[in-house]
């Protein structure tokens, strides 16, 4: 599809930032969700050209304002949908439980 | 089923994408193509700033699943994945430089002969 993944020639985006000595994750959340990707793909429901068409499909706005890990998230949790393992309902409240519980 | 235990073997197999099936190549390193102009709505690893550009063959690479197919739920659709070699004069005009190229991975569904 002609989605915002597909930048290449695109201006204006500015220079790339190279971080020395870049760890594979900055945060303990992206750790979670790559391998969240990793274990739900063992499920056998997708294959990777799936996962990558899944993260594709962020709308572009949201795609632009987003980290990489955040549209292995969105991909996840769409296959997750889409093949009828998990409702949106049910991660909406997972979400809203997790917000309730989080220090303030 | 995968076990705790054997996580990391697997991932470190990887998932291969190429295939034993015999196909035959639909072009040869060194033939020119030029990249088909498509506008899928689904998935395709033809990038758009290729479409309807001239390149050549520089290797291939045998016969892999084609992911545009595959990313679709339509099947392996086994095919010849080629390095295509774009010079940048013919991607981004003549501001580029004169020896700068792109290779990009490309399968038959993406070429036509030029």
């Amino acid at each position: 599809m002609n989605g915002i993944h597909d930048m290449g020639g695109m201006h204006g985006l500015g220079p790339i930032d190279r971080e020395e000595n870049e760890p594979v994750f900055h945060h303990a959340w992206e750790r979670r969700a790559f391998a969240l990707n990793m274990a739900a793909g063992f499920l056998g429901d997708w294959n990777i050209d799936m996962s990558r068409y899944a993260r594709e499909q962020m709308p572009p706005a949201e795609y632009l304002a987003t980290s990489y890990y955040e549209h292995w998230l969105w991909g996840l949790e769409r296959l997750l949908v889409e093949k009828g393992l998990l409702t949106r309902t049910e991660i909406e409240a997972r979400v809203a439980e997790l917000r309730r519980r989080a220090p303030r | 089923m995968l076990r705790a235990a054997d996580v990391g073997t697997v991932l470190l197999k990887g998932g291969p994408a190429r295939l034993p099936d015999d196909v035959a190549p639909r072009f040869k390193a060194g033939d020119r193509v030029v990249a088909r102009t498509l506008n899928p709505t689904g998935h395709t690893r033809l990038p758009r700033y290729a479409r309807g550009r001239r390149g050549v063959v520089d290797r291939d690479y045998g016969v892999f699943v084609f992911a545009d197919a595959s990313a679709m739920g339509q099947g392996k659709k086994p095919q010849h994945l080629y390095s295509v070699r774009f010079a940048a004069r013919e991607l981004w005009g003549p501001a580029a430089s004169a020896r700068d190229v792109v290779f990009i991975d490309l399968w038959d569904d993406h070429l036509d002969p030029a």
